[in-house]
């Protein structure tokens, strides 16, 4: 195993975490980790698996959900229901510099692995952990699932179409930002750390995180003291500004922040009678109509192709683009191209696409490249490399499944 | 103390987008100061306004610092490269004809100044079709796909969504900003070179349903026309009730007999099987479910009855509106919301982070910069 590779590269180089983590929140987090480069090891129990290995498939090793969001990820086997490995946990948590869960409340400290327990081991120890509610509080006890985060956090109420019970995004939203969000304040404290030595406890609500996308609005609600509602694609100082039916089942979205964009998409919509209607004849006449515009464009927007009026639209100097489905997002030529949709390798087929990182990072920067882990693929590197076991030891500890 | 306490990141951002990233790390001590043209930024002016003063504004700056300066006059510019030479990082969000245009490009940049970190996000990244680069954020989350299947179960005569507020593809792009910056200052510390950060916010987007659209990709799931593509199926969505709403997850066998005993067992429910959420969750169960449970739940209030729920092992919780969260018991505990003086607004409260950090808190130092405020800054050094 000596000279394995454990990191994709990049600016986190030589910074290892552990993660003790589950479905996709904690995941996410990892993930961004070691798309920057840390060297990224995911705890793991056949015993205690990870929900996304077991959902859409019978192989724990090329489980689709799992595959998709693990890449870069170093995969090490421990029991957790024994002593022994937890003593194990505790001997990786002395090599580590991050430690991120997001698994039940109470769980970490039941297994000695509590913030107070990891310092000892540690001192300078950054740990994140990652819940609904946040750690403790009045209603820490309770659970759910990225909507219900979402429900509570304010967002959800302010999403839904006009006159409808507020919807929020669409339900998968939420875990991923979550995530996200963990991961930077794990690097806010890494600063920390280096500059003082001092390591901490990080302590994050998935519900805040959510409440932090819709901040802006919770402000206003302070400062003008009026309750943000619902607004379907209302835009206060901007109109047209929506989503427009074209053929099809296609929707293409446009907005007009000016006179200029204004005058463009109505000469490439309609020759210009639109813009000689005095409903529409000013931003603020535009906002005030702004549902007989929205009708108004939607009858000329419908019977053209969304991807081709985007396009020349968008050439007419009008922010426009199509409403884009699975179908169209698989297909983009565009995405494709920049590697924003890229290859890794996998265990099963030697290749999958996966969706790449959000940034890119020059000179060295990351290069992901690895595939989502088989369970434990990463045993003798974590035990012998970086413990330094002795192979009988490590031999002895799998026959007893203590490593399992 | 804070956590990003000695660096100093210089903020050429315009819009929310990088204004946001910048106040990430402003949130987090590191010294920001807000380079804006004469006249200000333009989200200075984006309302709503109360006496005088943008409240966007106010909350994307919390905590910054500004100095104007008209980077095409050679003085004001010499002050700008003075600025970058004691900075750590510069953050970016124009389009690359206004970088080109004011000398900003990366390349400029990088020879001038290797020891920084340079970021720029833009909607769809670096070497995108110029016209691209000009979008606004309705555009962008249009483009990432999430507006075509938000909400869940929309129609396919309803138009999609942009999310809430106006600038949803701006927060998540500026929290992976702020986060490769961060990784990037930490190499930095190593090894004192500087790094060009390039930030799509539409990858951004689709990085966010990595498991859902990357099964797709791979030919695991069927890519499709459809507005529910990225839904679960099921009866989980939100309800009315007697002041207001509700939202209900529910999956599992568990997850029903707690509900049925919340609600008292009553006659349509006992027409389910036990384990229906499991193995006989069809379209006509989940109409049937929703309409049974609808009625009930419309007569229930939405605090008592979901905590009530959580205690039964239900996955209900209440729909929030921003005038419940600063009176609800768990935000007040973990101080979500902090309360400050404003020069124009008087007390205001702030939603901060999410992230309690044991020995560096997220803090609310300062308000929002009046224009100009911090000039003597681009004097020193």
């Amino acid at each position: 195993m000596a000279g394995q590779v454990t990191s994709c590269g990049g600016p986190l180089t030589g910074v290892r975490v552990l993660e003790i983590t589950k479905v996709w929140a904690g995941p996410y987090a990892g993930k961004m980790l070691a798309h920057l480069g840390a060297e990224v090891i995911k705890l793991e129990s056949s015993t205690n698996l990870d929900e996304m290995r077991a959902y859409g498939g019978v192989d724990i090793n090329s489980a689709p959900y799992f595959l998709s969001i693990n890449q870069e990820i170093n995969s090490v086997q421990v029991n957790m229901k024994t002593e022994e490995g937890l003593e194990l946990v505790r001997q990786i948590v002395a090599k580590s510099d991050i430690v991120i869960d997001n698994i039940r409340p109470g769980a970490m400290e039941r297994s000695h692995l509590g913030y107070e327990d990891l310092k000892k081991i540690k001192p300078d120890i950054i740990q994140c952990s990652i819940k609904m509610w946040g750690n403790g509080g009045p209603l820490g006890y309770q659970t759910g699932y990225a909507p219900c985060f979402a429900a509570l956090s304010g967002l959800f109420n302010l999403v839904g179409h006009e006159g409808e019970t507020p919807m929020g995004m669409n339900m998968r939203h939420g875990d991923s930002t979550a995530g996200a969000l963990a991961a930077l304040a794990c690097l806010a404290a890494l600063h920390h750390r280096e500059r003082t030595g001092e390591g901490q406890f990080i302590d994050l609500s998935a519900v805040e995180s959510l409440s932090s996308l819709v901040g802006d609005s919770l402000f206003a609600y302070s400062v003008t003291g009026q309750i943000p509602q619902a607004d379907e694609n209302f835009h206060p100082e901007m109109a047209p500004h929506g989503a427009y039916p074209c053929t099809g089942v296609d929707w293409i979205s446009i907005a007009a922040p000016g006179a200029a964009e204004w005058q463009s998409l109505c000469e490439v919509l309609d020759g210009g009678n639109l813009a000689a209607d005095p409903r529409f004849a000013t931003l603020g006449s535009r906002i005030e109509n702004h549902r007989a515009l929205d009708d108004e464009l939607g009858k000329l927007t419908r019977t053209h192709d969304a991807f081709e009026l985007a396009d020349r639209l968008r050439k007419a100097g009008v922010p426009a683009f199509k409403s884009m489905n699975s179908i169209d997002l698989c297909a983009d030529e565009f995405l494709w191209g920049r590697q924003g949709f890229r290859m890794v390798s996998d265990h099963r087929n030697g290749a999958r696409p996966v969706i790449g990182p959000s940034w890119r990072i020059s000179p060295d920067g990351p290069d992901v490249q690895r595939g989502a882990p088989l369970l434990g693929e990463h045993n003798e590197y974590v035990y012998r490399e970086i413990l330094g076991l002795s192979q009988e030891r490590f031999d002895e500890l799998v026959a007893r499944k203590v490593i399992d | 103390m804070s956590a990003l306490e000695g660096l100093l990141i210089v903020e050429i951002a315009e819009r929310p987008a990088g204004e946001y990233t910048g106040k990430l790390l402003a949130d987090f001590g590191a010294e920001v100061i807000k380079v804006e043209p004469p006249g200000g930024s333009p989200t200075r002016r984006m309302g709503p306004v109360k006496n005088g003063q943008g409240v966007l504004f106010n909350y994307l700056n919390l905590n910054k610092k500004s100095v104007v300066l008209d980077v095409a006059v050679s003085e004001d510019r010499e002050k700008l490269e003075r600025l970058l030479a004691r900075a750590n990082a510069l953050i970016d969000d124009h389009d690359e004809v206004w970088g080109e245009l004011h000398r900003l490009t990366s390349a400029e940049v990088a020879a001038a100044h290797p020891h920084l970190v340079h970021l720029i996000v833009t909607p769809f990244g670096q070497g995108a079709p110029a016209e691209w680069q000009r979008v606004e954020p309705i555009n962008v989350i249009n483009a990432s796909g999430w507006a075509y299947h938000s909400p869940s179960e929309t129609p396919n005569d309803k138009p999609p969504l942009k999310g809430p507020g106006r600038f949803l593809a701006d927060y998540e792009a500026g929290i992976d900003s702020a986060l490769a910056l961060l990784a990037s200052l930490h190499r930095q510390r190593k090894t004192g070179q500087g790094q060009f950060i390039d930030i799509s916010e539409d990858e951004v987007l689709l990085n966010r349903i990595d498991c859902v659209l990357d099964r797709m990709l791979a030919g695991e799931v069927e890519p499709s026309m459809d507005r529910t593509a990225y839904d679960m199926g099921g009866p989980m969505t939100a309800f009315a009730c007697k002041d207001g709403h509700v939202y209900l997850f529910m999956t599992t066998k568990a997850h029903w007999t707690g509900l049925c005993g919340l609600m008292g067992n009553p006659d349509w429910a006992e027409e389910f099987r036990e384990d229906w959420l499991e193995f006989d969750c069809t379209p006509e169960n989940v109409r049937k479910f929703r309409a049974g449970f609808r009625s009930w739940i419309a007569g229930q209030e939405k605090i008592p009855i979901t905590e009530a729920a959580q205690k039964s092992g239900v996955a209900m919780v209440a729909v929030n509106t921003a005038a419940d969260l600063p009176v609800n018991e768990q935000f007040i505990a973990r101080g979500f919301f902090q309360e400050a003086d404003h020069p124009a607004f008087g007390k205001v409260v702030y939603p901060t982070a999410p992230y309690k950090l044991s020995k560096t808190p997220v803090k609310i130092v300062r308000p929002a910069p009046a224009l100009g405020a911090d000039n003597a800054e681009a004097e020193a050094g």
